[in-house]
């Protein structure tokens, strides 16, 4: 009984419950074969181009903020890739550095803007989305002619970035696993991730007790507008093109993932394993109706239900984690 | 001393007007407002320019009024995005599809916008879940209702329908062959909201609410029914913004209406309505809304590249929050230098 409760008290508890629910509902429901579910590649794949931009964003929800500029950013980051390769034939490593440094440059605008005026990173970050998604198409307008742009990867790179292991999943998940596990382990193991989580709880008192508020707010909205700029990359290298359009459903995608994860919008609450699950969670909803008898036009029906049914999970469990030490003393 | 006296008064009367809510928002519009009538001369001043842009404001600006209000009470609304489709795809069913009398289509689509606004309200006020997470959810869960009864009833993502001379003359005409009759509706929305908030009591507890919800209720002010009502004032209006496109368009789609979310949000926080709450006016609404418009579609006057714009309002929206905020303090700060 004590293992359990102290296993529900954890923040990815409720995301966990979601996923062994919504598979449940699936498998009743919608007759699917779990075999078949599990040795699927499409939700995998579409998990894991989620995630990588899921986690950044759900620890700048602890830490009491918000990103959608990555909507923008995905675009973003294939197309700055695939012109500089692809339009410009440089050597692919300068398509590379070129894409994360775009993300680099919002993500320190988003950050820098965040800190030092008074506005809603909201409103900052619907700001920079917009501003974004207008530079790209220009760009791409004026230096290419066209909204869609070729670009041939070398072998070393699609090896590593873009290419598909059995023929159907994308390479992108090792990255995404391996991102997960570097997450998890600074969020949790090392004094980062206690500072992350003061932040989110009291800013102010966060500063006073020292910790560098400002700063790691900056590198927050860096690893965010970064990853999503990742991802685009590895989209890019791995479908030898890039298009202007796209990415504007990560910046909701995002937000339900990391919400049922466990995050509290509010901040100071929250996990990397819970984001993980999260994810993995919305992808099968959204990709795992095709597995089902029921008709994928409903899917953005169970999305919404799931959303609300997981957070108010989230709310009973938070209250049962804060309220556990009072009913220790007994 | 006369000269003082008035120097006094006139200098005054500028810091009272550069205190205001809309002040940036109103320097905002006549820049964007020059700017594009010199580089799109005459053909933007006159009038394809005049209702190409009031076409856009007009179905922005009816949703962007009780979005606004809803922020100024502290809360944040995006299902709008999916009541849209929602309510013209009702409309077009029940008018469209089964032939029943336009009205009737209408109050259903109006009635889905209610009903929507009802569990938003609801959902918010009842638990503690954050209202933007609560209306992502509704999003979500209205888009696949409307899309899954889209296909299960009509088997198609879209639906036509033809209305009668009537509807169409008061809901979908362009009068002219250019002015929409939505900004017509628009003006009647901006009065109604113009006395809701500025005139009649209801406007201050909405304040009162966004600056402090637990002060307001125990000052006897209903929160709950307050915001349930606010909640329902926009669902009603996005579902308008919905009937008004089903008439013009003669036509509905289940994929319309995203571009509503953001851009509602924008016209709002342009027109220096505060995201947290507690502060605003519909003229500063109004203002973002026409700013916001101009941009977009003045932009194709200009003989820039169209995608420029984006930029521009990404741009503007950045200026606009961070003058309000300036013009914000000089407000709270007026008080201070009085003594």
């Amino acid at each position: 009984m004590d293992l359990i409760t102290s296993l529900v008290r954890r923040p990815a508890a409720a995301s966990v419950l979601s996923l062994v629910g919504v598979v449940l509902f699936y498998v009743i429901f919608g007759g699917v074969e779990l075999g078949k579910l599990a040795g699927a590649a499409s939700w995998v794949n579409f998990a894991a181009n989620l995630g990588i931009v899921a986690i950044p964003v759900g620890l700048l929800m602890i830490s009491g903020e918000l990103d959608i500029s990555i909507g923008a950013m995905i675009p973003a980051g294939s197309m700055t890739t695939a012109i500089i390769s692809g339009y410009y034939e440089l050597p692919i490593i300068y398509g590379m550095a070129g894409a994360l440094a775009v993300g680099v440059v919002v993500g320190l605008v988003n950050g820098i803007l965040t800190i030092r005026t008074t506005v809603p990173s909201l409103i900052i970050t619907l700001g920079t989305l917009v501003a974004m998604q207008g530079v790209v198409l220009s760009a791409s307008k004026l230096l290419t002619g066209d909204a869609s742009v070729a670009l041939t990867a070398p072998e070393w790179s699609k090896f590593i970035f873009g290419r598909l292991i059995g023929g159907s999943h994308q390479i992108i998940i090792f990255w995404w696993i391996l991102i997960a596990a570097v997450y998890a382990f600074v969020v949790h193991q090392s004094r980062y991730g206690n500072w992350l989580f003061a932040m989110g709880g009291d800013r102010e008192s966060a500063r006073n007790c020292g910790i560098p508020v400002d700063r790691m707010t900056i590198i927050l909205f860096v690893l965010s507008a970064t990853s999503a700029a990742f991802v685009g990359m590895c989209q890019a290298i791995l479908f030898n093109s890039a298009q202007v359009s796209g990415g504007m459903n990560y910046i909701f995608n995002t937000i339900v993932s990391v919400v049922v994860g466990g995050v509290l919008l509010t901040g100071g609450f929250g996990s990397v394993v819970g984001i993980f699950f999260g994810t993995l969670t919305f992808a099968i909803v959204s990709q795992g109706i095709y597995f089902t008898d029921i008709d994928r036009n409903w899917s953005n029906l169970i999305i919404g239900v799931m959303l609300l049914i997981a957070v108010a999970m989230n709310e009973s469990f938070r209250s049962m984690a804060t309220s556990a030490s009072t009913s220790r003393k007994k | 001393m006369s000269i003082r006296s008035e120097g006094r008064a006139s200098g005054l009367s500028l810091s009272m007007l550069a205190r205001r809510p809309e002040a940036g928002s109103f320097v905002g519009l006549v820049v964007v407002y020059a700017f594009f009538a010199f580089l799109g001369g005459a053909v933007f001043t006159g009038a394809p320019g005049w209702s190409s842009w009031l076409n856009i404001a007009a179905e922005v600006g009816i949703v962007a009024l009780p979005v606004g209000l809803l922020m100024i009470a502290g809360e944040l609304d995006i299902s709008v995005g999916s009541v849209i489709p929602a309510s013209s795809m009702t409309a077009a069913i029940v008018s469209g599809h089964y032939g029943l009398p336009a009205p009737v289509g209408i109050a259903c689509g109006l009635g889905t916008g209610l009903l929507v606004g009802f569990v938003n309200g609801y959902l918010v006020t009842r638990t503690r879940i954050p209202s933007l997470i609560v209306t992502i959810g509704t999003m979500f869960g209205v888009m696949g209702l409307t899309l899954g009864f889209a296909v299960l009833i009509v088997g198609s993502t879209s639906v036509s329908l033809v209305p009668d001379a009537f509807t169409k003359l008061i809901l979908g005409t362009f009068i002219g062959g250019m002015f929409n009759v939505s900004m017509f509706w628009w003006a009647a929305f901006v009065v109604s909201v113009f006395f809701l908030l500025h005139v009649s009591p209801v406007g201050n507890w909405i304040f009162a609410i966004g600056g402090d919800r637990e002060s307001a209720r125990n000052a006897g002010i209903p929160t709950r029914q307050l915001t349930v009502a606010l909640y329902m004032l926009s669902g009603f209006a996005a579902a308008f913004v919905g009937i008004l496109q089903l008439m013009t368009y003669q036509s509905a789609q289940v994929a319309t209406g995203q571009s509503f979310i953001f851009n509602s949000i924008m016209c709002v926080v342009i027109g220096g309505v505060l995201l947290t709450g507690g502060s605003g006016s519909v003229i500063g609404i109004v203002t973002g809304t026409v700013t916001f418009a101009i941009v977009n579609q003045g932009i194709f006057f200009s003989g820039l590249d169209p995608n420029i714009g984006s930029v521009i309002i990404g741009a503007l929206l950045l200026a606009a929050v961070l003058s309000n905020d300036t013009f914000r303090a000089l407000a709270l700060s007026y008080s201070a230098k009085k003594k």
